[in-house]
């Protein structure tokens, strides 16, 4: 890990917001020397007390009142600064939140659609959830710690240099060894080693953690919940007994630092001493000792502080990392003029596709030479096994990636030169797993149009067949989605998207398995008050029930990425090929009934099974 | 506090008695020091007073001998103190982490469809490891913030009463500000957490739709959204920083401004002559320490609230009731609901009233429109949640009385969401049956019909798949999951028949599957298709929550109700078209 890029780059975001950090790192300066303060008030008056030892009567109270008075207000003004320090440091470090956060949202949302299949959304979440917010820490806190943590030991020890420089210096040698010795210890191969392990053990603890969540209903459903839970016990006791390792291996220095650090005035002692003996009853001198055991020890505070920054640093730069890693995803490419085509018809013409790049070991094209033409006006459908690449051909023509080589077009302008902005008021498309967001139902559908009214909204849900059962909620278009809203079922969410895409009235419809979890019953009307709508656009459907695309003007058969056959239901029926195969089965399995019948003709193979 | 200790340990405050012990002893191991630093002072003071005697260096030279070799005691004591408090933050964190662990796989299943995995996920790691940072750190600086004022004050009470209240009057204020701003602190953390929940789910809300605002070119409002989510975040938590801020250093100033007092007090009774000058100085060196680690805790304050939170969330949920039951079913026997009623949301019941039984080894369907209940008494028998009112029974035993355990191990549920585990393929079929052969894994695998496409796979059983299983077609996670009920055996069989975007030849293998599966075996199926379940024994009609009607296909459509109008909705369906 190259902790000085991380840092480097912490110190760019931070730079956002230089006004203020330099107000916090300048208000936590004057903090920390005015911390020095209280210590003095109470060596001035030690000292006046000193002076009239001899007759205690004769001490100057007013003196002694106003140290004591002047040590509050240095309180207060500590106070104070460290506030002001503290909020300026904080709202820089939750405006740079915010602005990373904005940034990294704006930016996930323009690379290709490839880096979301790519990239769980729990993974991205994480990032602008979590990474970002480990960077609070470390602006709000440790960079205001840095200033003070450094300026104010230099001030003391250079102002305790000038007092005596005999009695620094020896302050300087316990503050070596204790930072040598911590040094040391972090660079030895035992620490190194038991960092790298403690790693490990961490991200295995999570990982165990979270598969022992996520999958403890289907644990549970077959009775291994032992099982489950010895593997997370496995990676919890290794977790504990590697942070225990650390322990030990960090104890003694850590200790010895911590022990010289809080115990600096001890090592002053001797050498005030030794001074004190080569002149007997110098009083001012007494007097500067005295001043070195009650001042010293407020050096700790930032030396300990000091102690904790690497750590902080270390804590944020993984973090840090993955939100650099996301920034430095390119985003898609949009066109100097773009160009608007007069007609709809879509062509993909020798295009083939790899979601990897060729150079990489996972490298699988997914489309070879694919080439097709779906006319406005006509219905295309893309039919075939799963996995061959139907979908990825509809996703392509939405550009959610870009093609390795061939063009496709709409209405002869290839869509690199469309825009993605006007490429998706083009198109309408239903996909098979619908998102439907926080908001109200007629939010929801007014999606596909901004500017529709709440009649077009009613009369896309009436098409799309979901006017009847928004009715019968209690809200009506105003029932609210999910999160303590309403949940709809897979099918009518379903239909809610094909409303939304109604209403978009795109002259591109692309259908991904629109009616998958659709009623029977819906999935009828769906389809007739479609066949209204579409009339004149450009469609393209894939489907898996056969029945339901036979009256395709075109369909394109996809088998492992390539088109194999290609017309219409009639023509491909009498071809003998992959398609009448599949419309072989998809007969047999419409026509598949679960039943007694079938259960008692199978028995005597059930039975032998069954005794094993 | 009290709260704030039970809750970190896990209810257990005795596992914290050795960590707390040790910062008793480290405390006043480090007492011992500043009172030796008195005693040079005296010796200084001492000549001062009468120059004529001069330095007493002798008695110096072995004051600062005895801080060096003290410096031995203060590394052992803090030393221990480390091993202490690491050792019991990291045991206590694990034990706790196993106890919640334990605790969780014990609750029922309709906890885990209530609860966001991953909020539970949290509550096992990130909370656990913000415990066990306030162990470590906060429980030590706890410590001594309350011992060395009550040491100092008890023994300062002794050499000079006046002087002692003056420098301690000022404590109890500092708390009090505290205590009386707790609500105000407490409505603007749950404000804070409140944005901050909020900007995550509308952040999971614009991630997981990414799909459809590109699409619909909703970068810009649903963006704005988010936006806002974020900038209100950002208000809450300067709010929260600026509002708690004042209100800490107030308390702050409060508990130090003893000081000052006590410097009053002295110089007026110092000059009245009832103060001597050494208890005086004596004063002055105490007051100059004592408050020190109060103010740490004090700085430390908002970090402690926020571990005393997380762990309150835990033990919210190690309070959540595992189910009771401790008796086993019998296989094959039937299953009877009488008068069920259940709701999620006890106010709006999901069914009502529902009576019927369903005999050991025989098909039944259910059948209604979405919404109607039909998943939700598939689940009500395997016990994910238990009914509000009324009784269902499995060969006469109340579901209720059962041990879920034993009742799961019954009970094999085919659904569509198919949850593969990170590891070979063959291990996943064998979760059906642990103990299974590699042989009778293979076999159960012919039976669901994947043993083709697992053998087409370069390392054939010994494939792993990935979290979630994202490697293998829907079609083929569902027929591992048929294998796996294969294996499993019970006789019980709750079965969603939706083969929704399936292809034909995936869709024909997985009904293959199914019909190996439901042989001699109680069926309860959830069903979509009614050409499907044409000669099933019993069919459930469900609407609204109630059941409708009941009886096999025929009796069903001689009936002409609810059953035959789906049915006829169903016949009509004849795809898609755009040139009518």
């Amino acid at each position: 890990m190259n902790s000085r890029s991380e840092l480097s780059s912490l110190i760019r975001i931070a730079g956002e917001k230089k006004g203020l950090l330099l107000t916090a790192g300048l208000f936590s300066a004057v903090s920390s020397v005015l911390q020095i303060a209280p210590f003095l008030a109470v060596y001035r008056i030690i000292e006046e007390l000193l002076m009239h030892a001899g007759d205690p009567a004769g001490v100057d109270k007013d003196l002694i009142l106003f140290w004591g008075l002047a040590a509050l207000v240095a309180l207060i003004a500590v106070l104070a600064t460290l506030y002001i320090s503290g909020m300026c440091s904080h709202i820089a470090a939750f405006d740079i939140l915010y602005r990373l956060r904005v940034r990294l949202s704006e930016h996930v949302a323009k690379v290709p659609m490839g880096y979301h299949t790519r990239t769980a959304t729990g993974e991205l979440k994480k990032i602008i959830e979590i990474s970002v917010e480990k960077i609070e820490k470390f602006i709000a806190h440790q960079l205001p710690d840095v200033v003070s943590a450094v300026i104010m030991p230099l001030l003391l020890l250079s102002y305790l240099f000038w007092l005596d420089w005999r009695m620094a210096l020896v302050l300087l040698v316990p503050i070596s060894v204790a930072f040598w010795l911590q040094a040391r210890m972090f660079a030895s191969e035992a620490s190194r080693q038991a960092y790298r392990d403690f790693q490990s053990a961490v991200e295995e603890m999570n990982a165990t953690g979270v598969e022992y969540i996520r999958g403890m209903p289907a644990v549970k459903v077959f009775g291994i919940t032992a099982d489950s839970f010895l593997t997370f016990k496995q990676a919890v006791d290794r977790y504990r007994d590697i942070s225990l390792r650390i322990t030990d291996i960090c104890k003694t220095s850590y200790s010895l630092f911590f022990v010289i650090v809080v115990s600096l005035f001890t090592f002053v002692v001797p050498v005030g001493l030794l001074l004190m003996s080569g002149r007997p009853g110098d009083q001012s001198f007494a007097i500067t000792f005295i001043l070195f055991l009650i001042v010293s020890p407020s050096l700790s505070v930032p030396l300990l502080k000091m102690l904790y920054l690497g750590s902080g640093l270390r804590e944020i730069a993984e973090g840090n990392k993955r939100i650099e890693a996301v920034f430095a995803e390119p985003v898609i490419a949009e066109p100097a003029a773009p160009r608007i085509p007069d007609t709809y018809d879509v062509a993909f013409e020798q295009v083939s596709f790899a979601y990897e790049k060729e150079i990489s070991k996972d490298f699988k094209p997914v489309l070879k030479n694919v080439s097709f033409l779906a006319r406005a006006g006509e219905m295309t459908a893309l039919v075939g096994p799963s996995g061959g690449g139907k979908s990825t051909i509809a996703n392509l023509l939405l550009r959610f990636w870009d093609v390795q080589e061939g063009v496709i077009s709409i209405g002869g302008v290839p869509i690199r030169g469309i825009g993605t902005e006007k490429l998706m008021e083009m198109v309408s498309f239903v996909f098979q797993d619908v998102h439907l967001f926080y908001d109200t139902i007629e939010e929801n559908i007014r999606m596909g149009n901004a500017a529709a009214t709440k009649a077009e909204v009613e009369a896309a849900a009436k098409a799309a067949c979901c006017h009847a059962f928004i009715e019968k909620l209690e809200h009506g278009y105003e029932t609210k989605i999910g999160e303590g809203g309403t949940y709809l079922s897979g099918g009518e969410a379903q239909r809610i998207a094909i409303a939304r895409a109604l209403l978009k009235n795109a002259p591109i419809l692309v259908l991904d398995e629109a009616t998958a979890y659709a009623d029977a019953e819906n999935e009828h009307l769906i389809q007739q008050a479609l066949a209204e709508l579409v009339k004149g656009k450009t469609v393209l459907i894939i489907a898996h029930r056969l029945s339901t695309i036979r009256a395709a003007e075109q369909i394109l058969v996809v088998n492992q990425g390539e088109i194999v056959e290609r017309g219409t239901h009639d023509e491909l029926l009498g071809r003998g090929g992959l398609y009448e195969r599949m419309w072989q089965a998809h007969v047999r399995a419409a026509s598949w009934k679960l039943a007694s019948e079938e259960k008692r003709a199978s028995r005597p193979m059930a039975a032998e099974g069954g005794r094993r | 506090m009290m709260n704030y200790f039970y809750n970190i340990s896990g209810g257990d405050v005795r596992g914290l008695r050795a960590p707390i012990a040790a910062a008793l002893l480290d405390g006043i191991v480090k007492v011992v020091p500043a009172a030796l630093v008195v005693d040079l002072f005296n010796t200084v003071y001492r000549s001062f007073a009468d120059p004529a005697e001069g330095l007493d260096t002798g008695r110096m030279w072995f004051v600062c001998a005895f801080m060096f070799v003290w410096l031995a005691a203060m590394y052992a004591a803090y030393a221990s103190l480390y091993d202490k408090t690491y050792r019991v933050a990291y045991s206590l964190a694990a034990s706790g982490r196993l106890r919640l662990a334990d605790h969780i796989r014990r609750l029922s299943l309709g906890f885990f469809g209530r609860r966001d995995p991953g909020d539970l996920t949290n509550l096992l790691l990130s909370d656990y490891a913000q415990v066990e940072h306030t162990i470590s750190h906060n429980v030590p600086q706890l410590v001594s913030a309350v011992m060395l004022p009550a040491l100092s004050l008890a023994a300062l009470l002794f050499v000079d009463w006046r002087m002692a209240l003056a420098m301690f009057v000022a404590v109890p204020f500092g708390a009090l500000l505290l205590w009386a701003t707790d609500t105000i602190q407490a409505r603007l953390s749950e404000r804070h957490v409140r944005a901050k929940n909020e900007a995550a789910s509308r952040l999971q809300e614009y991630l997981a739709g990414i799909c459809e605002i590109k699409a619909h070119n909703l970068g810009g409002q649903r963006f704005e959204r988010l936006r806002l989510s974020f900038d209100r975040l950002r208000s809450a938590s300067i709010r929260l920083e600026g509002v708690m801020g004042p209100m800490i250093m107030g308390a702050m100033l409060l508990t130090r401004s003893g000081m000052t007092l006590m410097i009053g007090a002295g110089s007026y009774l110092l000059v009245g002559g009832s103060l001597s000058l050494p208890v005086f100085l004596l004063f002055l060196l105490i007051g100059n320490k004592v408050f020190e680690p109060l103010t740490v805790v004090l700085m430390n304050y908002g970090e402690m609230r926020y571990s005393a939170y997380s762990a309150q969330r835990i033990m919210d949920v190690r309070q959540e009731a595992p189910m009771r039951g401790d008796a086993a079913a019998e296989p094959h026997r039937p299953i009877a609901f009488d008068r069920v009623t259940f709701g999620y949301d006890p106010d709006s019941p999901v069914l009502k009233n529902v009576s019927f039984t369903i005999e050991p080894n025989t098909i039944t369907a259910l059948v209604g429109p979405s919404g109607s209940g039909k998943s939700t008494v598939a689940r009500l028998i395997a016990r994910f949640w238990d009914a509000q009112e009324g009784t269902i029974a499995i060969g006469g035993v109340p579901v209720r009385d059962l041990d879920p355990e034993k009742l799961l191990a019954d009970v094999s549920m085919v659904f569509q969401d198919v949850y593969l585990f990170q590891d070979t393929i063959g291990n996943n079929i064998r979760i059906g049956r642990m103990n299974a052969t590699q042989q009778e894994v293979e076999e159960a695998a012919k039976r669901a019909c994947c043993h083709d496409f697992i053998s087409r796979l370069p390392q054939g059983y010994d494939t792993p798949v990935g979290e979630g299983g994202s490697t293998l077609s829907g079609g083929e996670k569902q027929r591992i999951s048929i294998a796996r009920a294969l294996l499993k055996n019970a006789s019980i069989v709750l079965l969603d028949e939706a083969t929704a975007s399936l292809d034909p030849e995936n869709e024909e293998a997985v009904q293959r599957a199914i019909n190996e599966l439901v042989v001699d075996r109680t069926v309860v199926l959830i069903a979509h298709r009614l050409k499907t379940i044409q000669h099933v024994d019993n069919i459930l009609v469900l609407d609204k929550g109630e059941l409708a009607e009941t009886g096999t296909h025929d009796e069903l459509l001689a009936r002409q109700g609810l059953y035959a109008n789906l049915w006829r909705l169903q016949q009509n369906t004849d795809g898609w078209r755009i040139k009518p």
